[in-house]
């Protein structure tokens, strides 16, 4: 199931939360710069 | 009618499909064909067998507001127009209570005895087109469709009104089985809402509903027509016209959905409170009849078939297309169509203009004596394959089989498959390779690439159709990006094996960019999203060597995202100047360092 979790963008260093579900990928935007290159941080901390 | 009597078309009513195997061009069909208990051509419909039935239950077509015998006709144009014993309901079986309709029939045409056939077909081509099933709004608690009798689904009153219903046309109020003077129909029952229902539009209900008030006004002058609505969708040729002749004939359309329906004891009138959102606040209206406009959802029983033709579905359970705007009738295996709502709800003329798309899609296969396929297909190293079956699970298109048990290697279906290139970059064994991007080309590329100065390059591997097209149209559009950018063409993301991306940081390339179609535009169903994946696992590897996750990047970037490209290569010749040298070297230590 779906939940709400941290991810980081790689490309502009931005946090931010959205839901995850794990090896369920789907297209993600960082809301900061736009660049998909946003790394899932469901376990780890800033 | 025309179809059960061509002479071409073999019709298989009250059946089931039980398996489907094999590929395009050669599919292999069982099909469960279900007893009837009644002859279908010795039966002449004479209907002595039902005046004598003394079982009678709720007639499925007539949505239970009317009734059948056991023996029975389902619908009046069914096909062949012979009866069906419902075996469920039926006195004569197990034991035998009853057998008046086998008295009955001086032809005996009735066998209690029958059973179920199964028949098999090699077929070429396959048309899925199973539909959708009508909402059940029942959970729109305050809307009382169980509690008010004089609440109707737009199903029931399509029964009410049509000529072979219960009524033979007449339109009446359950509760006094008199003409209504006042009728109001809810709009987005169950369509277009995320908790209740489906997501989607259903796109007919508004249609619909326009529909039948103008008949209503046509046939009854003075009933009083209500439509609450969100906003009505009447696009394509012809229904914006329709809309505004509902309106001019008096029907009145109120923006605001219903809040709750209460029910007058006495009178079993309805009264509606909604925010009429044009600027009148909350308004209450008395009617005497109302009717839920519900709308479509995936069958029930959807995941049989799809799972037999290995199908997908989008999150809102609809068929999915290989691609939605290229190739909107096929379906991700090869050879398999669809036709009408099991692919998106629409009305009957788009279900037409499928169905005849498909058909021809179906015939184009079936004129051919044998299939052309690009030759971009896989192909197993059986001294390398463990029979892992990994391969076989991440094939979108169900191309691959493999016998696990006997460890049999896998096997590539070269007509179903289309060259993604998934299999080759999961195979943990480098056992698949794919024709025309083998790892030898794609590394040999990199090599040439990373030879000089790689610490002054951004190595992209984009996408055939939509990331490559989309830099190209940089260059047509007379637009720059940065110099440093290399680019590695590849058919799909899905292609991009990790060890491609670790043998560049290897030689010292600073960045690493994946592009692709976004996933929705994938043009090899969701090997995009299997590539997204790997990245995502590949930035934990990196993480755990000590590398800069970082430094693996991936975009999005459709063919015609020229900006988003040249802001992308420029961020990214941005950040390649921030990787240093010693950042560089100690990669390629570490690199050099670790076995996989
Ligand atoms: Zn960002």
């Amino acid at each position: 199931m779906a939940t709400e979790s941290d991810f980081k963008c790689l490309r502009c260093g931005h946090w931010f939360k959205t839901n995850y579900e794990k090896n369920k990928p789907e297209e993600r935007t960082c809301p900061k710069c736009g660049s998909n290159s946003v790394r899932p941080m469901p376990e780890k901390k800033k | 009618m025309d179809v059960g009597r061509h002479p071409k078309i073999n019709l298989l009513a009250y059946s089931e499909v039980e398996d489907i195997s094999g590929y395009i061009g050669n599919f292999k069909v069982k099909v469960r064909k279900k007893a009837r208990y009644v002859d279908e051509v010795e039966c002449t419909s004479c209907d002595d067998c039902v005046d004598v039935c003394p079982v009678v239950v709720p007639k499925e077509h007539q949505l239970g507001l009317a009734s059948r015998k056991a023996i029975y006709i389902p619908f009046p144009q069914a096909v062949p127009a012979s009866y069906i014993i419902d075996e469920e309901n039926c006195l004569g079986f197990n034991p035998i209570a009853c057998g008046k309709c086998a008295e009955k029939c001086d032809k005996n045409c009735i066998d209690y005895d029958a059973k179920d056939e199964i028949v098999e077909f090699d077929v070429g081509s396959i048309i899925v087109a199973s539909g959708l099933d009508v909402y059940d709004p029942t959970e729109f608690d305050e809307y009382g469709y169980t509690r008010f009798e004089n609440v109707l689904t737009s199903m029931e009153l399509e029964i009410l009104t049509g000529p072979g219903g219960v009524t033979k046309g007449k339109l009446i109020r359950p509760t006094d089985r008199k003409v209504p003077k006042s009728i109001g129909f809810i709009q987005c029952v169950g369509s277009r809402c995320e908790s209740r229902g489906t997501a989607y539009c259903s796109n007919i209900c508004c249609m619909n509903t326009i529909k039948d008030t103008l008949l209503l006004r046509e046939y009854y002058h003075d009933i009083d027509c209500k439509v609450f609505y969100m906003d009505i969708r009447a696009f394509g040729k012809g229904f914006e016209d329709f809309y505004r002749r509902s309106k001019a004939l008096g029907v009145e359309y109120i923006r605001g959905i219903p809040g709750d329906i209460r029910e007058d004891p006495k009178t079993k009138n309805l009264i509606l409170s909604v925010e009429n959102t044009t600027g009148n606040g909350i308004e209450e209206y008395e009617l005497d009849m109302v009717v839920l406009s519900v709308g479509m959802v995936p069958r029930k029983d959807s995941n049989s078939i799809n799972k037999l033709l290995t199908l997908q579905t989008t999150s809102d359970g609809l068929l999915m297309e290989v691609h939605p705007k290229l190739t909107p009738i096929d379906a991700p295996t090869a050879g398999v169509f669809f036709a009408g709502c099991c692919e998106a709800p629409k009305d009957i003329k788009d279900s037409v203009t499928q169905a005849s798309g498909a058909a021809a899609r179906a015939a184009s296969i079936l004129s051919k004596d044998k299939v052309k396929i690009p030759a971009l297909t896989a192909t197993v190293d059986d001294d390398l394959c463990k029979s892992c079956g990994i391969c076989v699970k991440v094939c979108p298109y169900s191309a691959i089989t493999i016998d696990m048990k006997a460890k049999e290697p896998a096997k590539i279906i070269e007509a179903a498959c289309k060259g993604c290139g998934t299999c080759a970059s999961e195979c943990k064994f480098d056992a698949i390779s794919m024709k025309h991007y083998n790892d030898a080309q794609i590394i040999a590329q990199i090599d040439a690439i990373l030879e000089e100065n790689p610490e002054e390059k951004v190595l992209v591997f984009a996408c055939n159709w939509c990331s490559y097209p989309g830099a190209d149209l940089v260059g047509i559009s007379r637009m720059q990006y940065p110099t440093s950018s290399r680019i590695i063409r590849i058919m799909c993301t899905g292609r991009l094996d990790e060890k491609f991306i670790l043998h560049a940081l290897k030689l010292g390339a600073p960045i690493v960019l994946m592009s692709g179609c976004h996933p929705a535009d994938c043009h090899y169903i969701n090997a995009s999203l299997k590539a997204q994946l790997r990245i995502e696992k590949l930035w934990n590897k990196l993480e755990r060597k000590g590398i800069r996750p970082e430094r693996v990047q991936f975009e999005w970037i459709s063919a015609s995202e020229v900006g988003k490209f040249v802001k992308t290569m420029e961020e990214l010749e941005e950040f390649r100047k921030s990787v240093t040298k010693k950042e560089i070297e100690e990669t390629k230590k570490i690199l050099s360092k670790s076995k996989k």
